[in-house]
């Protein structure tokens, strides 16, 4: 078992933010995946436990918890949208007066490091793109393999099952995980997004209409050469969520404009490489700095 | 220990391959040591390699295209000796399917072997032909002069024969009691040679029995990799070597 280091706060433009940091030289930043309001699973920065410690002693290793997720406050005026997720996110990276750093973004979180690395050059040093259905062009297969969990939302029973469904080994969803993502669900600024979200409805009338055409664009604009920095498409290869060809087509299209673009598979992982094999993750995490030093 | 395998069958292969063809990747492992491959058969070349290596502790081999099948054998055969396996654009050990010719060397300018033939096959091998170096020529030439080429008839009759059965058993292990020695396979993203999806066949077939295989590509290179993106190839090798070894 890994924890996270003491958590520390730090006021984001007026966003009480959530973060964990520990060691020191190079800071990589890791962005976990999820969206605020979902009621049958929760993100938080605890779904890197299993990396930031090991990794703290090559690294200054630092997770945070986003834009209403986690303990982090919720959006002002209700923008429950991913464009304010990435600008908090980046704004985070000013905040922390970081010198350019190792994104690292894992499913949606692949998706707002990519974002905040498009807008945000100055911020970016190099690009880790872990699983991520939510930036891979082609069709999502979440609903398919998620849709309507046999257990009722917000119990453990429920929890378990998603987080089982989006692994290689179910064996890997221990209880320790559960007991988190939990612990985030029972917070009542997130029963507010899980409201804001649901039943008024923001989910569908406002975050995903405005992720799809945020998307496109960011598409666009990768496929035009605009990243410009190093990058590193991870991809479990059991994942039903975000299956392999998805992370081939990523790959395809961040090569054609990076010299330094690299595609990793790792075998009998699901959704979660980092969780299903945390050693071997966390060594590539770290030659990959190195080799970018 | 890494040990690095160098592929090529001399006489066949249009540049000569040996300890010299890993270039100056090898300086940036402090553990790194070459093996001489000999013999006119993969079983013969399989026990050259074993031979240099037994005594040597247990083993990461890293082995070039025959020598990642040469590699691939020896966790097979002697998993006592090796700790685990890296194959690198190993399009001798990935499937032959009933591929369509390929024409890459199909017209080398002769005399073969010498610097110029050398330097237009290692040039066509490759994504850039800026590694293909003065150092590298010299290597190749003096390899050249103390390499014996395999005759065609020895290469018709004894080398492609013991290919097909070292094929043959290495598919058959990942398909049935599995490679207990992890493995991952290195593809160079523009191999002249072999398309992405040999690479991904040869990663799928260790994998079905194998929790801890991986499989990497790297960008902008060919059929040598580690020559052309030497410090994503060292990345991915020593992340391999360094993390914890569970089967």
């Amino acid at each position: 078992m890994a924890r996270l280091p003491e958590g520390r706060w730090l006021d984001v433009d007026g966003i009480r933010t959530r973060y964990f940091e520990a060691g020191s030289g190079e800071p990589v930043v890791f962005i976990y995946g999820g969206n605020f309001g979902t009621g049958d699973s929760a993100s938080s920065a605890h779904t890197w436990n299993l990396n930031l410690a090991p990794l703290s002693e090559h690294v200054r290793a630092i997770t945070f918890d986003k834009l209403g997720q986690g303990e982090t406050d919720n959006p002002k005026n209700d923008d429950y949208t991913m464009a304010a997720v990435v600008r908090h996110a980046a704004a985070f990276l000013r905040a922390m007066k970081l010198p350019p750093v190792h994104l690292v973004g894992h499913s949606r979180g692949g998706y707002a490091a990519t974002r905040v690395a498009l807008d945000n050059h100055d911020l970016v040093k190099s690009l880790t793109v872990v699983n991520s259905g939510t930036l891979s062009p082609g069709v999502g297969t979440n609903e398919v393999v998620l849709a309507k969990p046999p257990y009722a939302a917000g119990t453990r029973e429920c929890v378990r099952w998603v987080y089982e469904n989006y692994s290689f080994d179910p064996k890997v969803v221990t209880e320790e995980w559960v007991d988190a993502v939990m612990a985030t669900l029972a917070l009542p600024k997130y029963q507010e997004s899980v409201r804001k979200i649901g039943v008024e409805k923001l989910g569908t009338k406002l975050f995903l209409p405005d992720l799809a055409r945020e998307k496109r664009e960011t598409l666009q604009w990768i496929n035009e050469g605009r990243l410009q920095r190093p990058v590193q498409v991870v991809w479990g290869f059991d994942d039903r969520t975000a299956v392999i060809d998805r992370g081939i087509e990523l790959y395809n299209l961040f090569a054609k404009h990076e010299r330094r673009a690299l595609f990793h598979v790792f075998n009998q992982s699901g959704h979660f490489p980092f969780r299903e094999h945390p050693e071997r993750f966390n060594a590539l995490m770290r030659r990959w700095v190195e080799s970018l030093a | 220990m890494i040990v690095f395998i160098h592929g090529g069958v001399p006489g066949v292969t249009p540049y000569c391959s040996g300890p010299h063809i890993w270039g100056s990747v090898l300086q940036q492992f402090s553990n790194a040591t070459t093996v001489d491959v000999a013999g006119q058969t993969v079983d013969a070349m399989t026990q050259s390699v074993r031979k240099a290596i037994e005594g040597k502790g247990r083993c990461h081999l890293v082995g070039h295209d025959l020598g990642g099948l040469i590699a691939l054998g020896l966790a097979i055969e002697a998993p006592q000796l090796v700790s685990a396996v890296t194959a690198v654009a190993s399009v001798a050990a990935s499937p032959t399917g009933d591929g369509v010719g390929d024409f890459t060397f199909a017209y080398p300018p002769k005399p073969l072997w010498s610097r110029e033939s050398q330097r237009w096959a290692l040039e066509r091998a490759s994504y850039s032909h800026h590694h293909v170096d003065g150092k590298l020529l010299d290597a190749c030439v003096a390899a050249a002069a103390k390499q014996q080429p395999m005759t065609p008839e020895t290469y018709a009759e004894q080398f492609v024969p013991s290919l097909m059965k070292a094929k043959a058993r290495f598919y058959e292990v990942c398909r049935s009691e599995g490679i207990k020695v992890p493995c991952q396979v290195i593809w160079g993203s523009h191999d002249p040679l072999a398309t992405f999806d040999h690479g991904l066949w040869l990663f799928r077939g260790i994998a079905q029995r194998q929790r801890v295989a991986q499989f990497h590509v790297i960008n902008r290179t060919g059929s040598l990799p580690f020559r052309e993106e030497p410090a994503a190839f060292h990345q991915v090798v020593s992340a391999f070597n360094g993390a914890g070894v569970r089967s």
